[in-house]
């Protein structure tokens, strides 16, 4: 792999000889695991890990489910019963996979967060960055999916008003939705799709993974003082470095375990806490429950969606010159993705050259003012659309849209940015100063 | 009707009580009111109880079943006051006369929290309690509500009412008969079937999953701190609607509406199925409405999430070693990292 000089594999016995000229399988794996990684990396650095336990635990739990689980509108919520009761240890295989996919997205903002403050999106990392987004936008697929299976009255439901938002695009709209539905209304061709799909998804976001992976290996991790790692040689390397293994797969581990204790005592004890109590309720065409709340990792985005309704004068505005092309309703769906694509744009709209936030003294406010809104919106997007509610989810849909193309890119040009490290070293050694005896 | 006298037959078989077998015939005749009847009969026990955690519940308590009450929910007059937020919830109920027998206002959509002996990480079902509440089932509820994701055997599972196998055995043979799948003919149910299910006009909803599929508790302003805190109050619910009739009736669209000011709207199409001494119990707990109730609340919890006990203990065994596991990943790296950080040399 290109990038930051180091040790490779070194072929010892006949054997590894042999197969090395065959398969160099096990110089893929001892490079990826002795990458060398910037020392100075914080605790923020170890959601990666959690992210892809994340996915191993949801695809185990999952294919174990899968033996289990009746796609059929009829004996969907019935098989769901089923595992919960009748299946060994089902029950906690269920559980795991519900609060599974709460402890993901959780991973999964933390990470964003991190790679939003330190600039990690920036040149040389775009790519890595791109692929990310691709990778949540399939977790968000996979799980809003994923929560139709049990077919209970949520499940029914959000999916009508999910799939609804297609409906909204004008012209195409309403032949997409029937399409992606499989019939007029969700039903059971819905189901099996989904199924199908949900099972199909976390192996394209495996995929993904291991490109992201290696675009990170290929440009190196980024760290908290966005500096480079020096490349003139292996020695100066060595001095900004240490190999992954053993030393951030401890230190990760050492933090998987640790969010692990409040996750079993999640599924453990609370096991329903995130979840919602209609979908114990079986899906009812014919009974609307009376407040379609998305689960609570969909919710920042559901209160842009609802955010921009027919009374804001920017929509009538767009509405107005577009002819009513673009209703309330399409405005709505176009700020829900549009929310998304900002973000993912965020490498081009960044103008600092600056990496990391924390040399950033006017960035570092806008910054906690974004992730305060982002939990604004979130808290938001569960309540009703009445009282000031409305108005709280429309000025903290505005602040995400003017975070990202307003405020970023004039901060590039007027902010004056503090003194940085010159090195990785030099930075790691100010923390843990001791006795900075030349390393190695 | 034979629905409704083959469900009377069963409940009659596993307990035993003359009062439960006419009360829960009446319950069936579903418009008619019955507490003025029964509510005569019951004061009399209703004063010699102790031991049960049905104290608190007393505010939700209501002006229907008032006169039968015993001492312990006889007069919640002073807290019945805090939930005055429920008031203009039920401005149409006209329920003035109805509450003013013990100046209570029983307008309190507020649930109240129960202390069940299943929550928290270290609680477990009261075995007994699970029974009564069974008995309760079988007696009061099964006339109108199934429970079909139910297997019957699990009666006698460990963590469960834990009822002896062939006392389920016989237990299932008294319930409605089934279809066989493979036959298609009626037979006797056995204990590897599902409790019944039971639908059609003027039956009521499944109770399989009841306790999970409400939520007693909300908010404040949708933090969800009160469900962190309390659970999240699908017992609670239940017992709260169970003891909240207001005594008031209307027609409306040819069927008849309850006043209930512990379900939304203030108004349900269940008569209050619960009176004083509906059931005898064989243990001898006084069979209060609150008791009836509670009982019957932590059954549904069992009905809802039978391995309840099972998962707390996994969750426990995996808390302890993650914990442990911590602790030991946590000196190993300080071990690891200590050369480098210039604390050690090497």
């Amino acid at each position: 792999m290109a990038g930051i000089p180091h040790d490779h594999y070194q072929p010892q016995t006949g054997f590894e000889r042999w197969l090395h000229r065959r398969l160099p399988v096990a110089g893929l794996l001892y490079d990826t695991l002795v990458i060398p990684t910037p020392k100075n990396l914080n605790w923020m650095w170890i959601w990666g890990i959690v992210l892809t336990f994340c996915l191993a635990l949801q695809i185990i739990t999952g294919i174990v489910l899968v033996m289990h689980y009746t796609p059929h509108v009829d004996l969907a919520f019935a098989s769901v019963e089923h595992i919960m009761r009748d299946v060994n240890g089902g029950y906690m295989l269920r559980y795991l996979h519900a609060n599974g996919a709460s402890l993901f997205f959780v991973a999964v903002y933390l990470h964003i967060f991190r790679s939003l403050y330190y600039g990690s999106y920036k040149a040389p990392r775009e790519v890595t960055w791109i692929v990310g987004m691709l990778i949540y936008l399939l977790m968000m697929a996979t799980a809003f999916m994923g929560y139709v299976l049990p077919w209970g009255q949520m499940s029914f439901w959000g999916a009508t008003v999910i799939t609804g938002l297609f409906g909204a695009i004008p012209g195409i709209g309403e032949s997409l939705q029937t399409w992606l539905l499989g019939g007029p209304a969700v039903g059971n061709p819905t189901l099996n799709r989904f199924f199908s799909l949900h099972y199909l998804l976390p192996f394209v976001i495996a995929g993904l993974v291991i490109v992201h992976i290696w675009a990170f290996h290929t440009t190196g991790n980024n760290n908290p003082t966005g500096v480079e790692v020096r490349r003139g040689s292996k020695e100066e390397a060595q001095k900004d470095t240490l190999p992954f293994w053993p030393y951030f797969v401890i230190k990760d581990l050492l933090a998987l375990t640790v969010i692990m204790v409040v996750f079993f005592a999640i599924v453990g004890f609370m096991p329903n806490y995130l979840g919602h109590p209609d979908n114990y309720i079986e899906a009812n065409a014919l009974a609307t429950p009376a407040h379609i709340v998305p689960e609570w990792y969909f919710l920042p985005f559901y209160a842009i969606l609802r955010a921009f309704d027919g009374d804001v004068w920017a929509v009538q505005l767009v509405q107005f010159l577009s002819f009513g092309i673009v209703d309330a309703k399409f405005f709505g769906v176009l700020a829900m993705f549009g929310a998304i694509i900002v973000m993912a744009l965020v490498p081009w709209l960044d103008t600092s050259r600056v990496r990391s936030g924390r040399y950033r003294p006017q960035f570092k406010w806008w910054f906690w003012l974004l992730a305060v809104d982002f939990i604004v919106l979130m808290w938001v997007g569960a309540m009703p659309t009445e009282g000031p509610y409305p108005y709280i989810a429309l000025l903290a849909s505005t602040y995400w849209f003017a975070y990202f193309l307003i405020i970023l890119p004039l901060l590039g040009v007027i902010e004056k940015p503090e003194q940085m490290p010159a090195t990785i070293e030099e930075d790691f050694n100010a923390h843990y100063s001791a006795k900075a005896t030349p390393a190695e | 009707m034979t629905l409704r006298t083959k469900t009377l037959t069963a409940a009659l078989a596993l307990t035993i009580s003359a009062t439960g077998f006419a009360l829960a015939q009446e319950g069936t005749t579903t418009t008619v009111p019955m507490q003025p009847a029964d509510a005569q009969e019951a004061p009399a026990e209703g004063t010699t109880f102790v031991a049960t955690p049905a104290e608190e519940a007393a505010p939700v308590e209501t002006a229907a079943e008032e006169p039968a009450a015993p001492e312990a929910e006889a007069e919640p007059a002073e807290v019945a006051d805090d939930h005055g937020d429920a008031d203009a919830e039920h401005a149409d109920a006209g329920h003035d006369d109805a509450a003013e027998d013990h100046g209570d206002s029983h307008a309190t959509a507020h649930i109240e929290d129960i202390d069940f002996s299943f929550e928290g990480p270290f609680g477990s079902y009261d075995q007994f309690q699970l029974q009564r509440g069974l008995q309760v089932y079988t007696e009061v509820c099964a006339a109108c509500h199934g429970m079909k994701f139910v297997p019957i055997r699990a009666l006698s599972d460990d963590g469960g009412p834990g009822l002896p196998e062939d006392q389920v055995r016989a237990y299932a043979g008294d319930l409605l008969p089934i279809v066989d799948a493979a036959t298609g003919e009626e037979r006797d149910r056995v204990s590897t079937d599902h409790f019944p299910t039971v639908s059609g006009m003027g039956m009521g909803p499944d109770l399989s999953l009841m306790a999970k599929a409400r939520a007693g508790f909300h908010g404040p302003i949708g933090l969800g701190v009160n469900q962190f805190v309390n659970g999240i109050g699908g017992p609670e619910y239940i017992h709260a609607v169970l003891t909240s009739y207001t005594g008031e009736e209307k027609e409306q669209a040819g069927s008849v509406l309850y006043g209930n000011s512990a379900f939304p709207g203030g108004w349900i199409s269940m008569p209050p199925p619960l009176s004083e001494d509906r059931v005898t119990y064989e243990d001898g707990t006084p069979a209060t409405v609150d008791q009836m109730s509670t009982d019957m609340s932590a059954f549904l919890m069992w009905t809802a999430e039978p391995k309840m006990m099972d998962r707390k203990m996994v969750g426990l065994v995996a808390v302890l070693f993650l914990m442990v596991l911590s602790a030991l990943l946590y000196l190993v790296n300080k071990r690891l990292w200590a050369p480098h950080k210039g604390k050690l040399k090497h």
